[in-house]
């Protein structure tokens, strides 16, 4: 029973409670940063990082937060450790660091943080929290590695920066597709994704 | 309510302590980061990066020791030795060196931007005149609109303009408002390139800022369309 509390709360938010096609939140950064695989999978994991030690804190200090200036102190701490993941990017991934530009910066602003602390972290234990805010970041990381996997392989014709439409195909006629390259593209995806995930968990419910 | 406002202030310090700590503990990595950027900016400008190929921070600072070499000139073009470059205005310039001979100068651009500094290089073949050039490793305009401006497609359009007119005066480079055959008169195509919609105002300021310091660059600039500048080989060095 405990471990299965856990393994739920990791398993959860991957797919029957996915934060962007079932909550419906983080529309805003999913279409901003999926032009290219590598920019998702760098802005999954961080921002994986910043919502699972922002869950982590924030249930820590979950009955010392006095309830007045709750808003303020989540968003402090939040707001430190989106410093942190920034900086580090700067200091280890910096080309990457320089093509997601803002977008790190605007994982504060990111609702799936705030939704996490607000509905999750502040009603639950420290370890539970924390692997709840993974699973969050790691099933915002899913959709936007697979939103991006379509978006780079129609829009530019490469996975993860590699070639892989040859250049016979360009020669004989083929074309990438510019409009995979625009942020409506992805809002397209994402709609086509959360249609499909909607029915198909239909009959199960 | 004085647990509500001891638990802030130890909140706020150990925040800040924690920024501090991650702060100081990156800077080195960051800037060298930020060395390598320029560097593979200035080796962009001068047309030695091949796009297609990936290359490391320790091809990219070899190459850059071994091509380019850095030059403070005062304001009237003459190379000054690096024992002595606390003055605020002299001029930076970097050459391309092959087989001792300079091939192409890259003239450091810092200018106003919409929201903030846009910084890059210009690079000129050592005839003085020619755009061989144009890259932007630091900016902060809109993404998607003047953001484009570090573009590949946007830069590419730099190449082979020129910054004299067809009667050999220094007119510099500009940017037009859309596209460059359509807004300015056919004498004038060789010194503007294409712009980018929804980013007249970059545009604008780019212009200007290419204007204000081409002519500070200009004594250099005759030098090399006179003598090819020879006479720089023989000038000191510096370090960034």
């Amino acid at each position: 029973m405990m471990d299965n509390k856990y393994i739920q709360a990791l398993i959860d938010p991957m797919w029957g409670k996915n934060p962007i096609s079932v909550q419906m939140l983080g529309i805003c950064s999913s279409l901003a940063v999926t032009v290219q695989m590598k920019t998702a999978i760098v802005m999954g994991l961080s921002l994986t990082f910043v919502v699972a030690i922002s869950n982590l804190l924030i249930s820590v200090l979950r009955k010392w937060i006095p309830k007045n200036i709750r808003i303020i102190a989540e968003l402090c701490i939040m707001a430190s450790l989106v410093i942190v993941a920034d900086e580090f990017l700067k200091a280890f991934f910096y080309g990457i660091s320089k093509q997601l530009s803002v977008f790190v910066g605007l994982i504060i602003t990111n609702c799936i943080l705030m939704g996490r602390a607000e509905t999750f972290a502040l009603g639950n234990p420290p370890l539970l929290s924390f692997i709840d805010g993974i699973g969050n970041g790691l099933g915002y990381t899913l959709v936007l590695t697979v939103v991006s996997f379509i978006r780079e392989l129609f829009g530019s014709g490469t996975l993860l920066g590699f070639q892989v439409i040859p250049d016979i195909a360009y020669s004989a006629g083929y074309q990438n597709m510019g409009f995979m390259q625009l942020a409506p593209a992805a809002f397209i995806i994402i709609g086509l994704w959360v249609w499909l995930q909607k029915t198909w968990l239909r009959p199960s419910r | 309510m004085y647990k509500t406002i001891i638990f802030s202030l130890v909140m706020c310090l150990c925040c800040s302590l924690m920024l501090t700590f991650t702060a100081t503990w990156l800077k080195p990595y960051q800037l060298q980061n930020i060395l390598i950027d320029q560097q593979t900016n200035i080796l962009k400008s001068v047309g030695l990066i091949d796009s297609h190929k990936i290359y490391s921070d320790a091809d990219i600072s070899d190459m850059y020791n071994r091509s380019i070499k850095c030059l403070w000139l005062d304001p009237s073009g003459r190379v000054v030795p690096t024992q002595n470059t606390t003055g605020s205005n002299l001029l930076h310039i970097y050459l391309y060196m092959k087989n001792d001979e300079i091939e192409a100068y890259a003239i450091p651009i810092d200018t106003r931007g919409l929201w903030g500094t846009i910084s890059g290089y210009l690079a000129l073949k050592n005839d003085g005149q020619t755009i061989i050039g144009f890259t932007v490793y630091k900016h902060f305009e809109t993404p998607g609109l003047g953001g484009e401006i570090e573009k590949t497609w946007f830069q590419k359009n730099f190449q082979n303009k020129k910054i004299v007119n067809q009667q050999g005066q220094f007119v510099s480079v500009g940017v037009a408002k859309g596209k460059a055959d359509q807004s300015v008169s056919i004498d004038h195509h060789v010194n503007f390139v294409d712009g980018i919609s929804g980013a007249t105002l970059t545009g604008k300021y780019l212009t200007e800022g290419f204007k204000e310091i081409l002519a500070e660059y200009e004594p250099v600039s005759i030098q090399f369309r006179q003598q090819r500048a020879s006479y720089l080989t023989q000038g000191g060095s510096c370090k960034q």
